[in-house]
């Protein structure tokens, strides 16, 4: 394992040795090429349409960077989507860089492959994963941390223990988070519910568009009730409640995914909904003015209520306090759980 | 449970409660571990935290510290001093599961040691009493007939005018403690629950009726005792169930010779709630309310405590009305709601807390 990346900015950026690399023109057959994106691969989820249109137009313009490896077949270093878009194309031979007697070690030609995606796109989830397991095999955990960290724009360490909670999961839940529909944050969560539960949850989440906090409410709520029940999540889920919600025409999308989270809280936390609503009713009954609000602090945790009155001047403030001093039921403010 | 390895850490050996220690345990096998600990990554945490493996260990931080509290919720003013890390039971809400990524049972080798610079701090504050706790991160008498520490620590406080020692424990392993000479300035106490909660949640701690059992031989041989409800837990049938306790409480133990009892509902850092879930794939502990704190803790929404701990207050004061009872981090509306008084700040539960060990004779009044 190398202890300093420092290494490879020798080996790889020096302008000279690329230029000589860059001579080993070779045409490879189409055939050659494994179908598996092998070792330095570091795309997921990606769509082809592009690229393949590009190079139907105007050729290929970079050519991808190969080796031949022990066994004589083709190792892809940089370029897999390019390749994959000349089969797609048909073409029978593809133009490559040949770097098997370049004299670069595995972990050379991994971030060879890293610097020639960085510059030109941005990397989703899975491909973080991948990159940061594949860096694992030759760097230190802190050096990943310190050099690859930013490079990746993965911002925190936690961000890096979410990416590596990825190992295992199904090629669905990869292909969502790869699209940028399920959050990394949620996975820890997903690790928590049955495999079998997963197919049901992802429906949900899908299909109602949570964004990532909701996300994180919905699978909270859903295994912390299903725990305490000793309900499946899809026996859950699946009852008249939730299940119809997702083709309920009188709402649209995010209203049906907030009633989603508001049946769930109901379920999950009886005692606080059932205060708060109490207190919303205590507070409607009272003769308040117009610009004046009560509320408490949240989940009641504070020993106080907060009184706010919203004015224009000094004499405006004196006549709310003046109505608020007559209001009709102001004294029976209290605590909803004494009533 | 059972003592499978011995690691000695780096310059542990040379230590007389090293040497007490192996002596004990000869037959276990022994490793000897140089250089830096290598701290646990969420990779290689094992799921049992390594509990059969005893760490020898010179703990190089400050071994008398204050309990940490939080400025929004009322503290005891407790000192705790730190002996060892972990403790051979597995209770699933067990707050230790989230502090410590460092593995195994963890003995503080070099405590007899800085037992000098102690004292020197403890005498140099005359005035003040110092309620000593050893059970904030492991149990005072889990390994107590491997480690001795009732020994060494009851000997150390009976010099010390201003200074009471308490053994909070999950377990009924006394033995050391009446073996030796000393009772005054101890005291002892149980962490207590519903039996049904005991049973599910307290993993390898004995029953309650056992830890009980363990307070009435500890009274009858002279020792003030103590009782912590915590974490008080609410579920279905929790009215019951802490009437169950109350009921052998009451079986076992003369309530004169009772210092305080505490009360604390279920509260954990949010970071633990997936690393309980982990770990205890069966636990209820988790069902309840949980909002979050304004000390970033969660705990039950509040009338659920305040109806918790009035109840048990209702059922306790039936029992004896002079039994010291007080809250464990509460905030001073809750204890007004729940109990009729505050004592508004945590220096006013810490002089009430004091008043309790002179009103027990444990100190006599300083001035």
């Amino acid at each position: 394992m190398y202890n300093n990346i420092h290494f490879y900015n020798f080996i790889i950026l020096h302008p000279m040795n690329m230029n000589q690399l860059k001579n080993n023109i070779v045409s490879l057959k189409a055939e050659e090429f494994e179908e598996k994106p092998g070792l330095f691969c570091m795309s997921y989820g990606f769509d082809s349409k592009k690229i393949t249109s590009s190079i139907a137009q105007v050729g290929l313009i970079n050519r991808p960077y190969v080796r031949r490896n022990r066994s004589g077949t083709i190792d892809i270093i940089t370029g897999y989507r390019r390749i994959t878009a000349c089969r797609e194309l048909n073409w029978k031979i593809i133009p490559c860089i040949d770097l098997s007697d370049a004299g670069l070690s595995d972990a050379d030609l991994l971030i060879l492959n890293l610097y020639d995606n960085i510059c030109v796109r941005e990397f989703n989830n899975i491909e973080k994963y991948m990159i940061i397991k594949k860096l694992l095999s030759y760097f230190s955990m802190s050096n990943i941390y310190e050099r690859f960290m930013p490079f990746l724009g993965v911002s925190s360490r936690r961000e890096i223990d979410l990416l590596l909670k990825i190992e295992g999961l199904t090629d669905e839940l990869k292909g969502y988070i790869a699209k940028g529909l399920l959050s990394i944050k949620a996975l820890e969560l997903l690790k928590e519910i049955k495999d079998y539960d997963l197919p049901i949850i992802t429906k949900f989440i899908t299909e109602l568009h949570l964004n990532f906090n909701q996300q994180i409410l919905f699978i909270e709520y859903i295994n912390d009730i299903s725990i305490r029940e000793g309900l499946d999540v899809s026996s859950l889920l699946n009852g008249k409640t939730f299940i119809e919600l997702l083709d309920d025409a009188s709402q649209n999308i995010p209203q049906r995914a907030k009633t989603l989270l508001d049946r769930l809280r109901i379920k999950r936390f009886p005692i606080l909904v059932k205060n708060e609503k109490a207190f919303a009713k205590l507070i409607l009954e009272v003769d308040l003015p117009p610009n004046v609000r009560i509320k408490h602090t949240p989940f009641f945790e504070g020993p106080d209520y907060v009184l706010e009155i919203s004015f224009k001047d000094g004499k405006k403030l004196k006549e709310t306090i003046n109505r608020l001093t007559h209001a009709k039921g102001i004294e029976k403010i209290n605590d909803p759980w004494t009533a | 449970m059972t003592i499978k390895k011995i690691i000695i850490e780096n310059n542990a050996a040379s230590f007389r409660q090293s040497h007490s220690i192996l002596n004990k345990l000869k037959n276990v096998t022994t490793e000897r571990e140089t250089g830096e600990l290598s701290e646990f990554t969420d990779k290689i945490y094992p799921a049992d935290m390594d509990k059969e493996t005893l760490r020898l260990v010179v703990f190089k931080g400050e071994f008398l510290k204050p309990c940490p509290g939080t400025k929004e919720y009322i503290c005891c003013g407790y000192q705790i001093l730190n002996i060892g890390t972990n403790c051979p039971m597995n209770c699933s809400y067990c707050i230790l599961q989230a502090y410590f990524n460092q593995p195994s049972l963890r003995v503080f080798v070099n405590l007899e040691h800085e037992l000098n610079s102690i004292e020197e701090y403890l005498d140099s504050q005359p005035e003040k009493i110092f309620r000593i706790g050893t059970g904030e991160f492991t149990d005072s008498l889990a390994l107590d007939h491997i480690c001795e520490w009732s020994s060494l620590l009851s000997a150390f406080v009976q010099k010390r005018k201003n200074v009471v020692l308490e053994f909070k424990t999950k377990t009924d392993n006394i033995q050391g403690l009446l073996s030796s000479p000393h009772r005054e300035k101890i005291i002892v106490s149980w962490s207590l629950n519903s039996p049904d909660i005991s049973r599910q949640e307290d993993i390898g701690a004995p029953t309650i009726e056992r830890r009980l059992k363990a307070a009435k031989k500890c009274q009858q041989e002279g020792f003030i005792v103590g009782f912590h409800f915590d974490p008080l837990v609410h579920y279905k049938e929790w009215k019951e169930g802490y009437l169950k306790t109350l009921e052998l409480l009451d079986k076992y133990v003369d309530p004169k010779r009772v210092i305080w009892v505490s009360m604390g509902c279920m509260r954990f850092i949010p970071a633990l709630k997936h690393i309980i879930r982990k770990r205890h794939l069966k636990t209820h502990i988790l069902d309840g309310e949980f909002i979050n704190g304004s000390d970033g803790k969660m705990r039950y929404f509040k009338p659920i405590r305040i109806e918790m701990y009035s109840f048990l207050k209702k059922h306790l004061d039936l029992w004896e009305k002079d039994l010291g009872l007080y809250l464990c981090m509460e905030s001073s509306e809750v204890w007004t709601k729940s109990f009729g008084w505050t004592p508004d700040n945590s220096q006013g539960l810490s002089d009430y807390l004091d008043n309790r060990v002179v009103k027990k004779k444990l100190i006599s009044y300083l001035s």
